[in-house]
């Protein structure tokens, strides 16, 4: 039976799905293709729909207790929030990227944006009118609403505050007396001190009831009032916008380069006629000099670049950059180091002991060490020749690569080594007894057995070590990252750790997503290529 | 002078303190261009005789020799078809035999080497699996594969270790009638062993049983004087062939039992004690009248 060009593309798309290891979306493909719906459907019941109510339940579970739990960092934020966080760091990224065009835009072009922006400026300054108004308001609401509900507890407080001020004035006469009839003899010692103890449980009574009411108070003014809180909101958003559009206009116009070259050259230009006509030797001199500086400042606008903020994008490109880096460190020692090891079992004798102490090390302690040790090749990091080739490339110029990014990788690789090297070694040695003897029939010399049985055949788990090293480099790198204080994702949530912003939390949570799921994509890639390299069609584990 | 011979070779396994002795005196000599065929139950070191062969192993005492000299490391010129295929599992078929052929004749144009890898996987009838992995094929496909490739080395023994034992009968029956039509085609020396009587009765000229290990040694040889070709479908009423499978089998059979007579039996008879029964007898049965 033929198969069929349907047929054909089922069975890529199925045997994708294999290769990728998303074999669960496999039920969908062929009922898609119209293959034992019944069958299916089960399958999709039991494999996707069930492990997506598992998932929606534990998002509800988040959202239920996150409330709940108060910390010194405010509530924990609820999906939603973190969701927000999300987009406002999507928002901040959209509008460095408008600033830099604004930032570069001349001529017409430049004018035409200025005039659209300056409108919008306008209608903006409008709304952000009204919406503080509404504001106001609403502030005068809850304050009314508030005082209705605290008036009589603030009037019973008050009251009692009064009543227990003059009890304690008696109790402090009573007291008063009693000694005077002790000093004179008439009274017993023991009834002063009952006194000063009764007197002080009484205050205490006093004070703990005060303190109720007051927190009765506290708890009426904390409680939020909604319409209050959406009218806040909407203002921020606005609000938010028009400084956006504020900042544009600056851009667009004072900050602009071309402005600012403009500007620059007609000062230059206007101290070379000021030279011509100049009276005197002294005045040409200082006329010259200045004109010495303005020419300078052109010169140094001519190079200049938007200074973009640091944006979770450009974060992450520098987090995989960097793991990338550190795992090629890692791949290019641990591989020939693995099959020499492999090969030869007193090669692996010395190097048993060097890789059992070394590879329990945790990488803060490497990262230190790389800081020293690597640190002290870049005495000037700014003039560094390396630094400056690799921050010339095309590709990565944008990722700035410091001495920071050199110890991240340099401790992702020394973590990420360990796993990779063991692999090979052991995908080296456990080579099948069968091959070594077609390999002596053969006659087959050195590199020939290296490079057509040994390394062959030791791929597969080659690869599933290098699988592993990727993913513990990707979970060292965060940590690498954090404290050398090198741009990536590490940074970012360290810095939203020590910053401390309404959105603090929610951006860390955020962070452990993004972490998360950039990981599972390398590991899946990983994967991929394992499958193809091994040789007998096995699966992986996930 | 024979052509492949084993000169009182012996062979044996582990440290001194405990050590098996797995061939003990084996004398052979294979004539150029003869087939014999080494039949014994397995464990009895077949296998072991075959890498002696082979020279993938040395003898403890002995020699081995072909054309009069030692052989002292495998090479091409002794093609061993080993027993699990060993096929190269990340080559194609075509990958597998051009890896032994660019080896053994270095000095081969592409064309050329293309041209001799494909007669040998054709002498197979495998041209339609040139590309295939061996993973993507039966076991009887590989086990042809594993030929062709010991073949296209074109060595001057062809040593097979139990070739065929890992198929079933069908397959087995087709692999045997190639294996003789190659044979036949391009005469050589064989060498092969097996654990199947008819297989050698058909193909062998000479059987020679090894004894069973351990201190095996190659017993008592049966020459076979059928006539070539010999006609696998008529086999069972040829009297020659019976006669000669039956004094092979009983032999064999013989060996077998003999050699469990010898076993020191080390169990002792116990007498046979039954504790006394205190509980009353239970009723068996009820007559009703």
């Amino acid at each position: 039976m033929a198969e069929s060009a349907k047929d054909k593309v089922k069975y890529k798309i199925l045997k994708a799905l294999d290769v990728s290891g998303f074999t669960a979306f496999d039920p969908v493909i062929r009922l898609i293709f119209g293959e034992e719906p019944q069958k299916q459907l089960q399958a999709i019941v039991k494999y996707l729909v069930i492990p997506f109510f598992f998932v929606l339940a534990c998002l509800w579970i988040w959202t239920w207790m996150g409330p709940r739990h108060k910390t010194k960092s405010g509530e924990v934020p609820t999906p939603d929030i973190v969701w927000e966080s999300a987009v406002i760091n999507d928002t901040i990224a959209d509008r460095e990227e408008i600033k830099e065009q604004d930032f570069l835009l001349e001529g017409v072009e430049r004018e035409a944006a200025l005039a659209e922006v300056t409108k919008e400026y306008a209608v903006l300054s409008e709304e952000v009118k009204r919406l503080k108004e509404l504001v106001a308001t609403a502030e005068a609401e809850k304050a009314e609403l508030e005082a209705k509900a605290i008036g009589p507890i603030q009037e019973k407080h008050d009251a009692l505050k009064a009543e227990y001020k003059l009890a304690e004035k008696e109790r402090d006469e009573g007291i008063a007396a009693i000694s005077e009839e002790v000093a004179a003899g008439k009274a017993d010692t023991a009834s002063l001190i009952a006194a000063i103890r009764d007197d002080g449980v009484a205050t205490d009574a006093e004070r703990a009831e005060l303190s109720a009411l007051k927190s009765q108070i506290d708890e009426i003014r904390s409680q939020k009032y909604k319409p209050l809180e959406e009218a806040r909101k909407s203002y921020d958003k606005v609000a938010d916008a028009q400084f956006f559009m504020k900042t544009r206009l600056e851009f667009l116009d004072k900050r602009n380069l071309t402005v600012k070259l403009d500007e620059a050259q007609s000062k230059l230009d206007g101290y070379m006629t000021d030279l011509a006509s100049a009276g005197s030797a002294k005045d040409a001199l200082k006329i010259a000099k200045r004109a010495v500086k303005a020419e300078e400042s052109v010169d140094r606008l001519e190079g200049q670049e938007y200074a973009s903020a640091v944006t979770i994008y450009h974060q992450t490109k520098r987090s995989i950059f960097t793991v990338f880096v550190g795992f090629f460190m890692a791949a290019f020692v641990a591989i020939p180091v693995g099959i020499m090891c492999g090969l030869n079992k007193i090669f692996m004798a010395c190097l048993t002991p060097i890789i059992s102490v070394f590879k329990p090390v945790s990488p803060v302690v490497w990262l230190l060490i790389f800081q020293i040790v690597v640190g002290a090749f870049f005495p000037d990091p700014e003039n560094h020749a390396l630094l400056n080739f690799l921050n010339e490339l095309p590709l990565i110029s944008s990722l700035e690569i410091n001495p920071a990014l050199i110890f991240s990788a340099c401790t992702v690789a020394m973590c990420a080594v360990w796993p990779a090297l063991v692999n090979t070694a052991l995908g080296v040695s456990s080579i099948d007894q069968d091959h070594i003897n077609v390999a002596r029939v053969l006659r087959l010399g050195f590199w020939n057995r290296l490079f057509k049985i040994v390394i062959p055949s030791a791929l597969p788990l080659v690869f599933a070590g290098l699988r592993i090293s990727l993913g513990v480099g990707w979970m060292v790198l965060i940590a690498a990252e954090a404290l050398s204080s090198s741009d990536g994702l590490g940074k970012f949530v360290w810095d939203e750790y020590q910053n401390g912003s309404s959105l603090t939390f929610a951006n860390i949570i955020m962070v452990c997503f993004v972490v998360g799921i950039i990981g599972f994509l390398l590991d899946r890639m990983m994967i991929v290529l394992q499958r193809f390299v091994s040789f007998d069609g096995g699966g992986t584990s996930v | 002078m024979a052509y492949l011979e084993m000169d009182n070779v012996s062979i044996g396994f582990g440290p001194p303190s405990n050590r098996t002795e797995v061939l003990t005196d084996v004398n052979l000599s294979v004539e150029e261009n003869e087939f014999v065929a080494v039949i014994g139950f397995s464990g009895s070191g077949k296998s072991t005789l075959m890498s002696l062969l082979a020279g993938l192993q040395r003898p403890d005492k002995g020699e081995v020799r072909l054309h009069g000299s030692v052989i002292e490391e495998p090479g091409p010129r002794l093609g061993i078809m080993f027993q699990n295929y060993s096929l190269l599992p990340w080559l194609s078929v075509f990958g597998n035999i051009e890896l032994a052929v660019k080896q053994v004749f270095p000095k081969f144009t592409a064309s050329e080497l293309k041209k001799h890898v494909e007669h040998y996987v054709e002498m197979v009838s495998l041209t339609p699996a040139l590309e295939k992995k061996p993973h993507e094929l039966s076991g009887g496909m590989r086990q042809r594969v594993s030929l062709a490739r010991t073949l296209a080395m074109k060595p001057e023994v062809l040593l097979l270790d139990e070739p065929l034992s890992a198929l079933d009968a069908l397959t087995r029956a087709v692999l045997q009638d190639e294996i003789i039509r190659i044979w036949e085609e391009d005469k050589r020396t064989v060498v092969m062993i097996t654990n199947d009587v008819d297989e050698a009765t058909l193909m062998a000229d000479r059987i020679v049983p090894l004894t069973i290990g351990p201190s095996a040694t190659l017993a008592q040889e049966f020459p076979v004087t059928m006539e070539r070709p010999r006609d696998r479908a008529n086999l069972n009423k040829n009297p020659e062939f019976m006669k000669l499978k039956n004094s092979v089998t009983r032999f064999m059979v013989g060996m077998n039992k003999e050699s469990k007579e010898l076993r020191v039996d080390n169990t002792i008879q116990m007498p046979d004690i039954k504790p006394y029964d205190f509980m009353p007898p239970t009723r068996t049965s009820v007559v009703v009248k």
